[in-house]
């Protein structure tokens, strides 16, 4: 591989991260507000994001960004590439992030919410003060491990013709005619794109949790 | 977005779903494939699985290594990467598969190591005794991990390894970018042949969504028995 | 002041979970200053006519009255609003069997979060009140300390603390100390002496006879979801004039 095909990779590899990125971004609170609909016990609502939920955790990541990218135009929504790409990564892991929002929700302990009551406070500042800051620390390696699935589970975008870091590989050896070296070169990347991410979750469940033993 | 356009246009026009209907054997050749392709590579993965757990429980340290190497090796790596290089990669060093063969492989390989790390995770919670009163009672080698060790921690982790399981289903429609057939293959075929955009991926999400549900009951019940075998988490 | 306003009050309450029927018809008057403590085995629904005083627990029928105010309903028996019943709840303090600190809060964060919050003090004006209180309870070097290094007692020592620093009306305690090592029992029992000859209004659910015979103004035994008996402590440990009374102190005293 030349300078070239050296840049091309990388590029590759930015665009990898950068959609990635918005969309573990965007996921977790988009999940935090689809998980806590789903306990509001709000009757229809509820129903209904239960069932959104489990459609799109049983949704291959390949067949829904082909619904996304081929679908909403036909519907009036036209919609590039790139922002198809960016939706269908941000939907799936914000279902998954979903059930994991819901599950710190409830397990959170009670007595905790009762204290708060009996001082005066409010749903809305209970849920911002006592809770959430707990429930993120909670959720935080679940979190972590659903980013790191869901960088693994990008180069789904590549079927529509988005050129992140797997696509890449195809353009360099249409040049080369040597598959082998982008194919690897690409697999070191991703691993240490995940490498990265599994020290950063050490990092903060570190940083986060100062306040337990 | 124009919801008209959407309920009577599109969804609900009957000559649209008449296509999907006069292909539906195209959709169903594809979801075979898909199933096929899953239960393979379920049963691969977990026979590979259960002997890469072996190697990580290994008194040779350097086979204990190999074995870790290889499950977090591949739990970095995307799995598309992964087909990507037997499918197009090792042909440079003169290995040629199909499509089919590499995707399966692809499957067993990386599933395995998921598999492993999930028994591996299993086999820690096992009290130790419980072994060695196997192995007093004379029970070594693979017939004490297969009679013993192995249903336990199946049975342990059972709500795990069937979310592994429908990782694994969904997994198998990134093969349709190495040209597999698969049910989200043919439902792009039908899409792009007829330009009927929305039904075709519907219908596919449906079979899936259907899959995993019986996927999950499955693992439900599973829970059930190990749970009345005092296994696993209550 | 036999006709002076009580600090609190319960008048005929009723709560029921489902089939069970746990209060019936339970009235309590509290004056101000007093110390009451509520005794009864346990299952006969201490806990929860605590928590229907300070709507914890809503109650299927009656009210509570906070220094004559109508407290989570109002007149015409609809629930007050969320803000209306916040407010109440401000002016009465809860201590809890399992303290219920929050954790990601340091012990002086836990003290001022709601007066802060909810009463809007300034937070210089919070930190001088929550250093006081913490000094009262002993536990002044301890006000950067996260919860989970504290040992129970003071713990618990901390959310009387927390609950004092928003000058309440009156304090309710549930059980404060059933959840301590023994040797801890006393260090909690202590502050809550004091409170009581400070002239705190307080309610006091405990299994700790001691403590109900030297310390408070009159005992409440409750049984199966009823007040059984009313009466001076010393009335009450002297002369128990029901049976389940008698029956419950030869059991526990
Ligand atoms: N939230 C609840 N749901 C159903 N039953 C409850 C609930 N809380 C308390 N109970 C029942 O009400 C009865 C009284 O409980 P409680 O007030 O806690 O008694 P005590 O505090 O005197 O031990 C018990 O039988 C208990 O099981
Ligand atoms: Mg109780």
């Amino acid at each position: 591989m030349t300078g070239t095909e050296l840049q091309m990779l990388l590029s590759g590899a930015w665009t990898t991260v950068w959609i990635s990125a918005i969309a573990i971004v965007g996921g977790v609170p988009l999940g935090l507000v689809l998980g806590l609909g789903r306990v509001a016990g709000i009757p229809v609502l509820s129903q209904l994001l239960a069932l959104y939920i489990s459609i799109g955790r049983a949704t291959p990541l390949v067949t829904l960004v082909l619904l996304l990218f081929v679908g909403l135009p036909v519907v009036g929504i036209n919609i590039d590439a790139v922002t198809a790409g960016v939706l269908t990564l941000l939907l799936n892991t914000a279902t998954f992030n979903a059930e994991i929002w819901r599950s710190v929700y409830q397990s959170f302990p009670r007595g905790q919410i009762e204290a708060a009551q009996a001082v005066g406070m409010q749903k809305g500042a209970i849920f911002r003060r006592i809770m959430l800051p707990q429930m993120s620390v909670a959720a935080l390696p679940g979190l972590m491990n659903e980013a790191t699935l869901l960088v693994k589970a990008s180069p789904a975008i590549a079927v529509i013709g988005i050129v992140d870091l797997t696509r890449v590989t195809d353009r360099i050896s249409a040049r080369t005619y040597e598959p082998l070296p982008p194919i690897i070169a690409a697999g070191i990347i991703y691993m240490i794109i995940i490498a990265g991410m599994v020290r950063l979750q050490r990092v903060l469940e570190k940083r986060a949790a100062k306040w337990s033993a | 977005m124009d919801w008209d356009l959407i309920t009577n246009s599109i969804l609900f026009n009957p000559a649209e779903w008449e296509i999907v209907l006069n292909e539906w054997p195209r959709f169903m050749r594809g979801f075979s494939n898909t199933l096929t392709l899953f239960a393979v590579s379920v049963v691969g993965a977990f026979l590979l699985g259960a002997v890469i757990v072996n190697l990580m429980a290994s008194r040779n340290p350097s086979v204990r290594a190999a074995g870790r190497v290889y499950v977090d090796g591949m739990r970095m790596l995307p799995f598309l990467i992964f087909a990507y290089l037997l499918y197009y990669g090792l042909p440079s060093l003169g290995i040629r598969m199909s499509a089919w063969t590499a995707g399966l492989l692809g499957l067993i390989l990386y599933h395995a190591a998921y598999v492993a790390e999930i028994l591996r995770g299993a086999w820690s919670q096992l009290p130790a005794g419980q072994t060695e009163a196997a192995r007093a009672m004379g029970f070594h080698g693979p017939q004490l991990f297969l009679r013993i060790v192995l249903p336990q921690l199946v049975l342990g982790s059972a709500p795990i390894l069937g979310n592994q399981l429908i990782y694994m289903l969904k997994d198998t429609a990134f093969l349709m970018i190495i040209t597999v057939q698969d049910l989200t293959y043919a439902a792009n075929s039908v899409q792009s042949m007829y330009f009927v955009p929305l039904q075709p991926f519907i219908v596919a999400i449906g079979l899936y969504w259907i899959s995993t549900l019986a996927i999950e009951g499955l693992v439900f019940l599973v829970g059930r028995f190990a749970r009345k075998r005092g296994l696993g988490r209550a | 002041m036999p006709d002076a306003v009580p600090a609190l009050e319960a008048r005929h309450i009723s709560k029921t979970f489902g089939e069970l029927e746990v209060l019936r018809d339970i009235s309590l008057v509290v004056n101000p200053g007093d110390t009451i403590s509520v005794l009864g085995p346990s299952g006969s629904g201490k806990s929860t006519m605590l928590r229907c005083l300070n709507f914890l627990e809503t109650p299927d029928r009656g009210q509570v009255l906070l220094a004559g105010e109508p407290v989570g309903r109002r007149a015409d028996g609809r629930l007050v609003s969320d803000k209306e019943l916040a407010k109440s709840r401000a002016r009465m303090g809860m201590v809890f069997q399992s303290f219920n600190l929050w954790p990601h809060f340091t012990v002086l964060q836990n003290v001022i979060e709601a007066p802060t919050k909810v009463l809007g003090l300034s937070k210089d004006e919070a930190v001088a009140r929550a250093e006081g209180l913490l000094a009262k309870v002993g536990l002044a070097d301890k006000r950067d300390v996260y919860p989970f290094a504290l040992s129970g007692g003071q713990k618990q020592r901390v959310a009387i603390a927390r609950a004092l620093c928003m000058k309440p009306d009156v304090l309710l305690f549930d059980e404060p100390t059933s959840a301590l090592d023994p040797e801890l029992v006393g260090e909690v029992l202590a502050v809550m002496r004091d409170l009581a000859k400070e002239g705190m209004t307080m309610v006091v659910v405990t299994h700790e006879m001691g403590f109900a015979r030297d310390v408070c103004d009159e005992v409440v035994f409750m049984d199966r979801g009823v007040v059984v008996e009313h009466a001076p402590p010393a009335e009450f440990f002297g002369n128990p004039k029901t049976e389940r009374a008698q029956r419950f102190l030869s059991r526990y005293a």
